[in-house]
């Protein structure tokens, strides 16, 4: 049954990347690439869960101090295959889908904690996005900004919905996860005073242009107003074991 | 008004079209993503009736105080619907009929649909569920979520149902809170413990997991949070 | 008895129907819905003595439930583990099978639940000390947290302790470093997992740790 999503791809013209599947989508996907001989591939720190025994890993840090400022990890891994190709499993932490694309010397801008993997050919900067719309869009204060030529594979809660905007389309905030570089997006109010404050859609983003956005289904605000009663209660000086 | 129900069951979104002028409630907070030219407006209960009570009332549900009431303009519109925990969503159509719903369960409906608070008594105090239940009743189409896959169990005599697994049933079923083993004793070593039993003839609707269970499997690697 | 799995692989549960008589043994807390009339009794699983070592050292329940029909027509009932996820079927015909702790679900009759020695690795792996070993004749349903992928090992593979959830028994594992001492610190892998053998690995595409290493630097308060 769910052999049946998985994705599978091998290099072509269209697409010269690296070999790679997909599986357990689209609720848990899971990202197995095959890393060419002596060749490295860039992973955010943590989702490494299964490797071959030649492949290498070495932390660096990346993005500097803007990644660590958003409470990014300051670390990304790289992982290269000595001697032969080799293979990497890759499991995200948040449950969800995995979307890969191959950039032609193209930009694709990222919500901060959807990268996953790419190839050494892609750029990955961090980039400001102004207060109001940091502050309202969702998750951080800073986009990443993807460009260059190579694979990229990025990751969502929920499942990914793609959206191909010609003119306006409106997202509510903290569901954006990528978009394209020819759009961009606005921070707006929906409807009158009433509905910013309690309709729970009060603030939205509303792109413009022509391209395509990338939303995802869930929200993590939500994900951590639940867990809050699991949480055990930390004591003053001292921490409650589990 | 055309329902799409998309990625289910884990990560269920709902795609609505609306015919030009065609009208939609909400949840406040489920509208994911729209067209740019559909209106909202926000109520505290459905459109030309009811009143502050009622909201009052729905937010001990569970739910939001406020309704959003989603109007298409004179183009065709679609509005996006998501949950907020992993799960599945169900659209089903009632024919002047009453549904009881956990409490938080409740996303959309169209506009003939009567959203109020059911009250089923102090034995909801110990069904591990919501005290309050919305009650959906009239005709016309309705989504409703849960945490897990949402499956139908044909109710005709009696069927026990574990506490925090209930998304909603007919009303013409009726419930008791009672242990799941044959003795209290083996209720307790088993840790079962206290399940619901439905009588009457019926459909329940069940979610497959229990967000409760899956939150405690988190505690231990959870950061702690300040007293 | 029939039994089907169904939600898979997101939400998986296990929908059984036993037939008079019939019985099913479950890990505890782990029944969803069923006939009104099915007796539950709680049992400890090989006795007093092992059920305490399944609790203490094995990370697993004390008591498990068996479900039996006792009535004269065929009835149903559901199972379904804590996490939201996969879930798969193996069938023993006198060979055993590992499990690591949590993932065990439901056996039929002549399966039994036993403990082995999973040695100081598993220990500081944060895994226990045991691991459960099924053995017997008939069917054992386990399930994950995310989706379930089988991979055959034919030599050395490496996986991140928190992923592995089932194993035949010719796979040995060995604990050892991600990366150099440095990327074992501040890349976020720390310890991985060596396997070792021929034979097959069952891993979960997603990981509690892994969930909660992502949640923690959102939470507030």
């Amino acid at each position: 049954m769910s052999e049946q999503q998985n994705q599978q791809q091998t290099a072509t013209a269209e697409q010269p990347g690296y070999a790679f599947k997909i599986e357990g989508r689209p609720d848990y996907s899971f990202l197995t690439v095959t890393i060419p001989a002596n060749e490295t591939l860039k992973v955010e720190a943590s989702a490494m869960a299964t490797m071959d025994t030649h492949i290498n890993m070495k932390t660096k840090m990346k993005g500097g101090l803007g990644r660590w400022v958003t409470g990014e990890s300051l670390f990304i891994n790289e992982f290269t295959a000595e001697g032969g190709p080799g293979e990497i499993g890759i499991a995200p932490g948040p449950p969800g889908d995995l979307s890969h694309v191959y950039l032609h010397n193209e930009v694709i801008f990222l919500q901060n904690s959807a990268y996953v993997a790419s190839t050494l050919g892609v750029e990955i900067e961090t980039k400001w996005q102004g207060l109001k719309k940091g502050f309202f869009s969702g998750e951080n204060l800073f986009l990443i900004r993807c460009s260059g030529d190579g694979d990229l594979w990025f990751n969502t809660y929920g499942a990914i919905i793609e959206i191909e905007v010609n003119g306006d389309y409106v997202v509510d905030t903290g569901h954006i996860v990528a978009f394209t570089e020819g759009l961009d997006y606005e921070v707006t109010m929906l409807g009158g005073y009433k509905s910013l404050f309690f309709s729970g859609e009060g603030v939205v983003c509303r792109f413009n242009g022509k391209g395509k956005v990338w939303i995802q289904t869930r929200l993590v605000d939500a994900m951590v107003s639940w867990v809050y009663p699991f949480r055990r209660v930390q004591k003053k000086n001292t921490t409650t074991s589990s | 008004m055309n329902i799409e129900i998309m990625h289910r069951p884990g990560n269920a979104a709902a795609k609505v079209t609306l015919e030009p002028s065609e009208q939609l409630t909400a949840e406040a907070g489920a509208m994911i993503a729209m067209s740019g030219d559909i209106g909202i407006t926000t109520t505290t209960h459905k459109k030309e009736s009811g009143g502050i009570l009622k909201a009052v009332k729905r937010m001990l549900a569970g739910e939001s105080m406020f309704l959003n009431h989603f109007n298409a303009s004179s183009q065709r519109g679609e509005i996006w619907l998501a949950t907020t925990l992993p799960g599945d969503m169900m659209e089903h159509t009632l024919d002047n009929e009453t549904l009881i719903v956990q409490g938080g369960s409740y996303v959309a409906s169209e506009p003939d649909i009567e959203i109020d608070l059911g009250w089923q008594g102090f034995k909801s105090v110990f069904s591990g569920e919501s005290i309050f239940w919305v009650r959906l009743v009239g005709t016309g189409k309705i989504i409703i979520n849960s945490f897990g896959a949402i499956y139908p169990i044909e109710v005709d005599g009696e069927y026990i149902v574990d506490t925090g697994h209930i998304v909603a049933f007919n009303d013409t079923l009726d419930f008791t809170i009672t242990k799941a083993g044959s003795s209290w004793i083996n209720s307790f070593l088993s840790g079962e413990g206290l399940v619901c039993k439905f009588q009457g003839r019926g459909t329940v609707w069940c979610q497959s997991h229990k967000s409760s269970s899956f939150g405690q499997t988190l505690t231990s690697t959870l950061k702690p949070r300040s007293a | 008895m029939k039994t089907e799995i169904k939600g898979a692989p997101t939400f998986a549960y296990l929908e059984v129907e036993l037939a008079p008589g019939e019985r099913i043994i479950a890990e505890s807390d782990a029944m969803s819905s069923m006939a009104a009339d099915m007796e539950v009794t709680a049992k400890l699983n090989g006795g007093f003595f092992r059920g305490l070592l399944r609790k203490l050292l094995g990370g697993e329940t004390l008591f498990i439930n068996q479900f039996k029909n006792e009535s004269d027509g065929n009835r149903k009932l559901t199972l379904v583990q804590p996490w939201p996820g996969d879930m798969r079927q193996i069938r023993l015909e006198g060979n055993s099978f590992y499990l690591q702790p949590g993932a065990f679900l439901a056996c039929s009759e002549g399966v039994t639940l036993g403990l082995k020695w999973a040695g100081l690795v598993s220990f500081i792996a944060r895994e226990g000390l045991f691991k459960l070993a099924v053995k017997g004749t008939g069917d054992v349903w386990y399930g994950g947290y995310g989706a379930i992928l089988e991979r055959e090992i034919d030599g050395e593979y490496i996986v991140d302790t928190s992923h592995l959830i089932a194993y035949e028994p010719s796979i040995q594992l060995k604990l050892q470093l991600a990366g150099g001492f440095f990327s074992s610190l501040f890349g976020g892998e720390g310890l991985v997992t060596r396997v070792v053998g021929k034979g097959k690995i069952m891993i979960q595409s997603r990981s509690i740790p892994g969930l909660t290493g992502w949640l923690n630097p959102k939470l507030w308060g």
